[in-house]
């Protein structure tokens, strides 16, 4: 689903270089490293952010350069660490905006558009909260909200950064299991950052890792070793 | 769907109060007109006839005035609310009157000769407006937290209005009185003649704003989410700058600075429509905005016997704790 070849990530200098990567659909990967090793860098550059410094990045079977920014948002969502809601936006609308990519320049919805949100907003139990305001929301509510945002824009590639940062035990393994679930099920291609190691060792998520500038895949690695992985100087 | 209901209510509301308020206003003054010669003053004008004469020639003006800045001021304070994801945004706070202002003065006070006409007046706040906003959004770039925006916008404010002294102090006695009239913010000074122009700009900006409501309901979310899903932020962007600069360019030009109406309106608007469907707002805002103001100008014209009260001083009465209670309300 999404390929990296002989890939330069940085601004002005390369921060992260990947000499080959592929990363499948109906899988889930967690992106772990320290702090400041650029694991927003490394999202950015697959939404398009950041622009690469040199190599070749495959987006959905083909080059990203010739995916224009329009035709990206069809291919790929992406859920933010936080959505602090917005007072009178209700959670029905704020997912409706997940239509975005699909509507016309006056962004009404059809009625298979709402068919949609509705579709997804069932799928997420969310049913019970389409009239309420998303500022008056748990976060854990939240999070499920944002996540369900991406769902509706119906993307093969879902990313998420540190979605598991604001939320308790019991809502880290509820979303977890959504992802899961949503990964086999619709047969996305899942990334999300995260510093929650346990969680995701108790889940058989396969890591990668991010560490001396550079990526790779850990399967089936303990604690110990992750850690010591990431500790790594080279 | 119960959002529509809410929409119906509001404008079944506004069919009653703004016709109320706009025959107050037309009527209420030092000198009083009753319905027959307002009506006769549009069907069957009479030029002999002094009440008609007042309607035609200074009330309708100064009402249609009135509803355009009212309107036009809240339209550029959503706006910039939304593009600044900031509820005390405004064309006020942000320092755009203050361009405008400053232009103005220079033109008025300095007496450069292109600037002296009418045209030239509306031109120079209009530069001033858009050089503002311009410096406005570039600034955003660099601040991390929407306080030190408005901070900024203030610290503008109070620059521009220390060269507005420095040419007032050194300026002809003839041009300081001319620019203190302007400065003291009044709807009455519109002509007739000028009514075609004015509502041929107000009429740019609403159309401009109907045309990018589709990225203004998603900035609600944050311009990063609001690219993610496709929009391009930059054209948005230099859209909102253009429709703000433009009215609160002309509205400046012909009212002088007028403080608030850009940002309690469009917090009052969604507070009553509870939506963030801009569609409905943009409607809302241009209801509210012309109907708060016209209703402020008819208190105006009701003093007008025993007071000269300039429009910026009571927007600014009411204004200014609204201010203070929405900030309350945020911090909560």
């Amino acid at each position: 689903m999404i390929r990296f070849q002989q890939i330069q990530i940085g601004y002005k200098h390369s921060l992260i270089s990947i000499d080959n990567l592929e990363l499948e659909s109906s899988a889930i990967y967690a992106l772990v490293g320290r702090n400041g090793s650029g694991k927003s860098t490394f999202l950015k550059t697959i939404t398009g952010q950041t622009s690469l410094l040199g190599g070749n990045l495959e987006i959905d079977f083909r080059s990203s350069k010739e995916v224009k920014a329009d035709e990206l948002s069809r291919i790929i969502s992406f859920v933010e660490s936080k959505f602090d809601g917005v007072s009178f936006l209700s959670v029905e609308n704020y997912l409706a905006l997940g239509r975005a990519p699909y509507t016309n320049a006056l962004g009404r919805l059809s009625t298979k558009d709402w068919a949609i949100v509705h579709e997804v907003a069932e799928e997420m139990g969310l049913t019970q909260f389409l009239e309420k305001d998303t500022i008056n929301l748990s976060d854990g509510e939240r999070q499920l909200c944002a996540i369900a945002r991406a769902l509706v824009q119906q993307t093969p590639i879902l990313l998420l950064d540190e979605p598991t940062a604001f939320l308790d035990y019991a809502n880290k393994q509820l979303l977890m299991d959504k992802l899961l679930h949503i990964a086999k099920e619709k047969q996305k291609c899942i990334i999300f950052s995260t510093h929650d190691l346990d969680l995701c060792i108790e889940n058989k998520i396969e890591f990668i890792a991010l560490k001396n500038k550079t990526l790779e895949k850990a399967k089936g690695f303990t604690k110990l070793e992750l850690i010591s992985l990431l500790e790594e100087k080279g | 769907m119960k959002n529509t209901k809410r929409l119906n209510w509001f404008l079944i509301g506004s069919m009653v109060i703004f016709p109320l308020m706009a025959y107050f206003h037309l009527s209420i003054g030092e000198i009083q007109i009753n319905f027959s010669d307002l009506k006769n003053s549009i069907f069957s004008y009479d030029a002999q006839n002094t009440a008609q004469l007042l309607a035609h020639e200074f009330r309708f003006p100064r009402l249609i005035m009135a509803c355009v800045a009212g309107a036009g001021l809240s339209l550029a304070g959503m706006l910039m609310q939304t593009l600044f994801n900031n509820p005390l945004a405004g064309p006020y706070v942000l320092g755009v009157n203050s361009g405008a202002s400053l232009m103005v003065a220079i033109s008025l006070l300095t007496g450069i000769q292109f600037f002296g006409t009418n045209l030239g007046l509306i031109s120079a706040a209009l530069i001033g407006a858009f050089a503002a906003g311009m410096l406005m959004m570039s600034v955003t770039s660099f601040l991390k937290s929407q306080v030190s925006l408005l901070l900024v916008g203030l610290m503008f404010g109070s620059f521009t209005s220390a060269i507005v002294s420095f040419l007032e102090v050194s300026s002809k006695a003839e041009q300081l009185k001319s620019f203190t009239l302007w400065s003291m913010g009044s709807l009455q000074n519109v002509l007739l003649e000028q009514i075609p122009l004015i509502l041929f700009f107000f009429l740019i900006g609403i159309v401009l704003s109907a045309l990018i409501v589709k990225p203004l309901n998603l900035l609600v979310i944050g311009e990063n989410a609001a690219s993610l899903l496709g929009i391009k932020i930059q054209q948005t962007r230099i859209v909102i700058l253009v429709i703000t600069a433009l009215l609160t360019g002309l509205i400046t030009a012909f009212c002088g600075p007028i403080a608030f109406v850009g940002l309690a309106v469009p917090n009052i608007t969604r507070i009553l429509l509870k939506t963030q469907n801009h569609s409905q707002l943009i409607l809302g805002n241009l209801i509210i905005g012309s109907t708060f103001l016209v209703a402020c100008d008819t208190f105006i014209q009701y003093l007008e016997s025993s007071v000269q009260l300039p429009i910026n001083v009571l927007t600014s009465l009411i204004g200014a704790p609204f201010v203070i209670i929405v900030l309350i309300r945020r911090t909560k």
